[in-house]
């Protein structure tokens, strides 16, 4: 939270990105009430760049089901020291949500999460969290395995205790719930799921800079 | 692929008819009966023709066409001893049609299938070996090049016919694929969304409103898990997370890795009967607002499935009191079962935090 640059009673700066204007409608009125800055808009991944580079929200909450560009292009163009995005999708695109925490979202949010879970999950964005669902844990621990069982050497790999945390997430347990259970403090559960993300980004991003050379692009 | 081979045929045809135009013109002025050699080749001619048009039509490829054209071959073979003298046949000189009897032999494979090529290759040696009144080596090897044309063109053109069905099944199966990925995306456009935001807005709303996005939420579910593309898995074997996608509800998640998870059809089919039994428990026991967190885990060599709920729970001892009070509900239609696939079921729960159970089968 060093690199947080807005005063702490300032509301919270958020772009609303979905290609359903009843939704990004709806949301949009629902955050404005709960006490955040709705600083715009977006129907699509071209508006949504346009859109962030001129009101620098703090989160962006992001559809993942945009026409045009893919949710984890725009996520990977989109990002920025001070800017999170947190994904609210629908919980069947599998592999487009594990692509989108892997290009640098920050959390995932099922759409047809209430409206308190909504709002708990944009403060937490903002404050550097990392917003998991089960569903999300599950996914991110199928990727770890499915990383080790491949032939790649430089894969990042769960500690013990990460993989027992991710587990327990993936079966419904809290935050609290889980920091009881392992004898933790929810802080650290909270910095071990982070963890988990941060290796799977940092992977990502070296892959990505590892192409642009062979491809003679620097 | 059938019209080809006919096309095919027809060629073989044609080519073999130049090769005997020429044998029996260089050959005709040491025959017995030159004439008789001409008219051969006039019927030989007449007959490409014919049979080249006749083929070319799909309503003239029957058994009496073809039985014909094995008639007019063998005809020809045995017309040789009438127009040939008998010391060039004893001394090994071709018959009239020499190859050319072999096109009825591919005509009958590629109606019939092998046994056909077979019956016709049989048919046209058979004329081969009277026409010399001796199995000579020569003709014995030509006639056993004729009964492996006979067999294996049937056979190739039977593999043809079956390959050509499956790539044209193949096709539609991708063809209805598209169309199945193209209704998902407007259902997931436009439907789905209505049905979301009419599920959050109807439980802020509370009341009747309530029910009313609790129905919506759980139309989303279920046409969600509906339009969803099951994973293709190989034959013998099942997606389990294809099979436990349908169990997601209201108060049920199913997370698991983002690929496909095969199993064979058995125990995939095992551990999704337990998994259905187990959330069975989940709302008979569990209590009211109990929800349930189904987690699919791939670790390679071993596939393991947990069902986790937030309710009730109950005492360790009351799952083995159950067993031992011949109350075998849970015991035998989740241990049971996986047991019975070759894999393991625990139950482990304590009151007041909920129970989980994990099932395990090795691949």
């Amino acid at each position: 939270m060093s690199r947080d640059e807005h005063e702490p009673d300032e509301p919270v700066r958020v772009l609303v990105v979905d290609d359903h204007p009843m939704w990004r409608d709806g949301v949009g009125r629902d955050l404005t009430e709960a006490g955040f800055a709705v600083v715009g808009t977006a129907g699509d991944g071209a508006q949504a760049l346009r859109v962030a580079a001129a009101t620098r929200p703090q989160v962006v909450l992001l559809d993942l089901n945009l026409p045009g560009l893919s949710g984890a292009e725009l996520i990977a163009r989109m990002r920025g020291p001070s800017l999170r995005i947190l994904v609210l999708s629908a919980s069947g695109e599998r592999q487009d949500v594990l692509d989108a925490v892997t290009a640098g979202a920050t959390g995932y949010l099922v759409k047809s999460a209430r409206l308190e879970e909504l709002v708990a999950a944009v403060r937490a964005t903002a404050a550097g969290e990392a917003v998991f669902t089960p569903g999300l844990a599950g996914l991110v621990l199928g990727e770890y395995r499915r990383l080790a069982a491949g032939p790649a050497p430089d894969t990042p790999r769960l500690t013990a205790r990460e993989t027992e945390v991710l587990r327990l997430v993936a079966k419904g347990l809290t935050y609290p719930q889980i920091a009881e259970r392992l004898v933790l403090s929810p802080r650290t559960v909270q910095n071990h799921v982070r963890n988990t993300l941060t290796k799977l980004q940092l992977r990502n991003k070296a892959q990505l800079v590892r192409y642009a050379l062979e491809k003679g692009i620097d | 692929m059938v019209a080809q081979l006919w096309r095919a045929t027809a060629a073989f045809r044609l080519a073999t008819l130049v090769y005997a135009v020429a044998l029996i013109l260089r050959h005709r002025h040491g025959y017995a009966h030159p004439l008789g050699g001409l008219l051969a080749l006039a019927a030989m001619a007449g007959w490409t023709v014919l049979a080249t048009a006749g083929y070319a039509r799909p309503a003239l490829r029957r058994r009496a066409f073809v039985v014909a054209d094995v008639l007019v071959a063998v005809a020809l073979i045995l017309g040789t001893r009438w127009v040939d003298t008998g010391v060039h046949i004893d001394h090994g000189a071709p018959t009239l049609p020499v190859s050319w009897a072999a096109a009825p032999v591919l005509a009958c494979a590629v109606t019939g299938g092998p046994w056909a090529g077979l019956a016709g290759a049989a048919a046209v040696s058979a004329a081969d070996v009277v026409e010399r009144a001796a199995l000579a080596p020569n003709t014995f090897n030509g006639v056993v090049l004729l009964l492996i044309t006979g067999v294996v063109g049937g056979y190739v053109v039977r593999l043809g016919t079956r390959a050509e069905t499956a790539v044209e099944r193949v096709a539609r199966l991708e063809a209805a694929t598209a169309e199945r990925e193209r209704i998902a995306r407007e259902v997931h456009d436009s439907v789905l969304q209505v049905l979301s935001l009419v599920s959050r807005r109807g439980r802020e709303l509370g009341g009747e409103a309530a029910e009313l996005g609790r129905l919506a939420g759980e139309g989303e579910t279920a046409l969600r898990t509906l339009v969803a593309t099951p994973p293709a898995a190989a034959s013998g074997e099942l997606e389990l997370r294809a099979l436990l996608e349908p169990y997601a509800a209201e108060r049920v998640t199913v997370s698991g890795p983002a690929g496909p998870v095969p199993l064979p059809a058995a125990a995939a089919e095992a551990v999704a009967a337990a998994v259905g039994a187990a959330l069975d428990n989940v709302r008979r026991h569990a209590g009211a607002g109990a929800s349930a967190w189904v987690l699919v885990e791939d670790e390679g060599d071993v596939v393991t499935v947990s069902v986790r709920d937030d309710g009730a729970g109950f005492a360790a001892d009351r799952l083995a009191r159950a067993v031992e009070a011949g109350r075998l509900g849970v015991a035998q239609s989740i241990v049971g079962r996986m047991r019975d696939a070759g894999g393991t079921a625990q139950v482990t729960s304590s009151p007041g935090q909920g129970t989980e159970v994990e099932l395990r089968v090795t691949r």
